[in-house]
């Protein structure tokens, strides 16, 4: 069994989040292509839905939320000489500190949409959607 | 017209050669095809006078093995299988030849030394632009007595326009090589303290416009124009000097454009410089560009040779798709043959608008990436997609996917490295491959399995191709080093 798997299933810290019906969505689904808020967007804020997607490292330890990516964000140093953050992000905000997994696998995270923006107090990070109260697992 | 005569008979002797055989294969569509191949090929015309215009043009990252797959899914997005397609560039109307693309000092290239290659004629050490062969990475104590002549220069010395288009930052590696000479192709807005001996990439490229050395300058990465603190269409300068590039250009007289309303409103007559910046960084991927937003690449072209045929005495043009590069190191193909088909539709647009009896076209790429793929596929697979089997029957694919020892199904692309390797960090590196659908590996979000785990797919030293039309395109033949390519340049804006 894979360690943070049985981590988080031992702890029971991040056990994963009750099935609903709708299915997992995909981050592409809120924005529209120019980077505004998509029509689904904006008709599913303050409800709690589910995204797929990947958990960029996160920027601090014992951090309350992470970036939830469309694809896997790699860190090429021949195209940025700093991490670029794509456009189609959202920050998961957790209800507890989060077990960090790997760049590169798939996750699940559930919350409710919050499209206010907000800059994150202790990394200074600005995100302009959010899932909120959130939980997630692979 | 002896010569034509020539060639015309040698033509008809070949048509005539094939059906004399009687053979038994002479009607099937694939030998009349191969028979006119080598009668457009005979009917050849070297042309041997003078470029007034020289178009370069380079879809970052599009070895021979990424071209591939473009060409394939540009055919599949037109309804074909897709292997019959034939890029703009892969005509009988292009010479072509295969390029070594090696730095002086790795086997791995990367766009800055290749690119300067290109733009100078010898070939450059890794990471650095436009210097010589003692120059050091990294080291500003080295630039000085090592800054390379420039292509550009000569052009503007010969009384010729100079124009660079990029999908990429202005100041990323590729445009970059078109004005710059840096130790450290990431100082595209500050160099270290006390390095006096060259400005920042984007300094560059603003001096470049004021000295008439650059008069067309479109693409992305207006933060490394604006001071850190201040905003411009939406986007947090990074300059730490405090200075405004975009109040310098247009305080020398340059137009400016940031979006596709303002880029449309530019006036295109030649009368005043024009500089375009379109995002912070990189403009965006093909596949999540909107047409309000941002310009296409060929649209971009379209307005850089509109501008630069505006001078009598010609121009020369480097238009970069730089985004094929990136979705490559992301290991999403579905993005990278996405940007290929946009810079396809760029070599298309600059080919309809130039004369070849005046322009030199040359398309080419910087350097392959790690992409490889698998087998055995049939007839019109996916090529972003499943691996499905070979028809026994028929032509098209079984439209069964193959499954490998594991017992599961597999892509027909796949990388050598990067962010889509299966392994995991937190099971000692170990992973096991998933039960992949169609529509999973056709999403365009879907990064294709990697073997070596790393966080961006690498580079490879494999060879691209360069194909090429118009004055003296014909010195294009065999295998070449990529400095080369500079050297025809060179040749066909001043032939002997």
């Amino acid at each position: 069994m894979f360690r943070r798997r049985f981590l988080a299933l031992s702890a029971g810290v991040l056990a994963a989040p009750a099935r609903a019906a709708d299915p997992a969505r995909k981050i592409r689904t809120l924005y529209e292509k120019g980077g505004g808020f998509s029509d689904d967007a904006r008709s599913l804020e303050g409800s709690r839905l589910t995204l797929q997607g990947f958990m960029a490292p996160p920027l601090k330890a014992d951090a309350r939320f992470f970036v939830l990516t469309s694809r896997p964000l790699a860190v090429c140093p021949f195209c940025e000489t700093a991490a670029e953050w794509p456009d189609d992000i959202i920050a998961i905000y957790t209800k507890r500190v989060i077990d960090v997994v790997p760049f590169n696998v798939r996750i699940e995270a559930r919350g409710v949409l919050d499209l206010t923006g907000f800059k994150d107090p202790e990394t200074g990070f600005y995100s302009k959607m959010r899932l909120v109260d959130a939980t997630y697992d692979e | 017209m002896l010569r034509t005569l020539k060639v015309s008979t040698l033509a008809l002797a070949a048509a005539t050669a094939a059906q004399a055989q009687d053979l038994p294969q002479a009607g099937s569509d694939w030998f009349t095809a191969g028979q006119a191949h080598i009668d457009a090929l005979l009917a050849r015309q070297p042309n041997t006078g003078r470029a007034k215009n020289v178009i370069l043009l380079i879809a970052d990252g599009n070895g021979v093995g990424t071209n591939y797959a473009t060409r394939l899914f540009d055919g599949q997005q037109k309804g074909m299988l897709g292997e019959e397609n034939v890029l703009p560039y892969e005509t009988t109307d292009f010479h072509s030849a295969l390029v070594k693309t090696y730095n002086i000092n790795a086997q791995t290239p990367d766009s800055a030394p290749t690119a300067g290659s290109m733009n100078t004629g010898v070939k450059q050490r890794f990471n650095l632009i436009n210097l010589g062969e003692n120059a050091i990475h990294d080291d500003c104590g080295t630039v000085a007595g090592n800054e390379l002549k420039l292509f550009s220069e000569m052009a503007t010395e010969m009384g010729k326009s100079v124009g660079v288009v990029s999908t990429a930052r202005l100041t990323h590696a590729t445009p970059a090589a078109v004005y710059a000479k840096t130790a450290n192709r990431n100082w595209e807005d500050s160099v270290p303290e006390g390095c006096t001996a060259q400005k920042d990439i984007a300094g560059q490229l603003i001096d470049a416009m004021a000295a008439g050395t650059i008069d067309f300058a479109v693409g992305g990465g207006l933060r490394h124009f604006l001071p850190e603190g201040t905003e411009r269409a939406g986007t947090g300068g990074r300059r730490k000097d405090g200075v405004n590039l975009i109040d310098e250009a247009t305080g020398n007289g340059a137009q400016f454009a940031t979006d596709t309303a303002s880029f449309n409103a530019l006036n295109l007559d030649g009368s005043a410089p024009v500089l375009a910046l379109f995002d912070g960084s990189h403009m965006k991927y093909e596949a999540d560009r909107a047409d309000d937003g941002e310009p296409s690449l060929a649209d971009m072209t379209r307005a850089a040779i509109e501008y630069l045929s505006q001078n009598e005495n010609g121009y020369y043009l480097e238009i970069e798709g730089g985004r094929v590069d990136h979705a490559n190191h992301d290991g999403n193909l579905a993005r990278a043959v996405r940007d290929g088909v946009a810079f396809a539709e760029a070599v298309a647009m600059a080919d309809a608008l130039t004369d070849d009896a005046d322009t030199l076209l040359i398309v080419t790429a910087d350097h392959e990436h790690a992409i490889a793929f698998n087998g055995y596929c049939g007839r019109g697979t996916d090529i972003t997609g499943l691996c499905m089997g070979v028809s026994q029957t028929g032509i098209k694919h079984s439209n069964e996917a193959l499954t490998a020892a594991d017992g599961l199904p597999y892509t027909v692309a796949g990388y050598l490295n990067g962010a889509g390797s299966i392994l995991r960090d937190d099971a000692d590196w170990s992973g096991a491959r998933p039960e992949l659908t169609q529509a999973e590996a056709t999403d365009i979000d879907y990064l294709q399995e990697a073997l070596i785990p790393m966080t961006s797919e690498t580079h490879s030293g494999e060879d691209v191709a360069v194909y090429a039309k118009g004055p003296w395109s014909q010195l294009f033949d065999g295998t070449i080093e990529q400095n080369v390519i500079f050297h025809v340049m060179n040749y066909a804006v001043n032939p002997k």
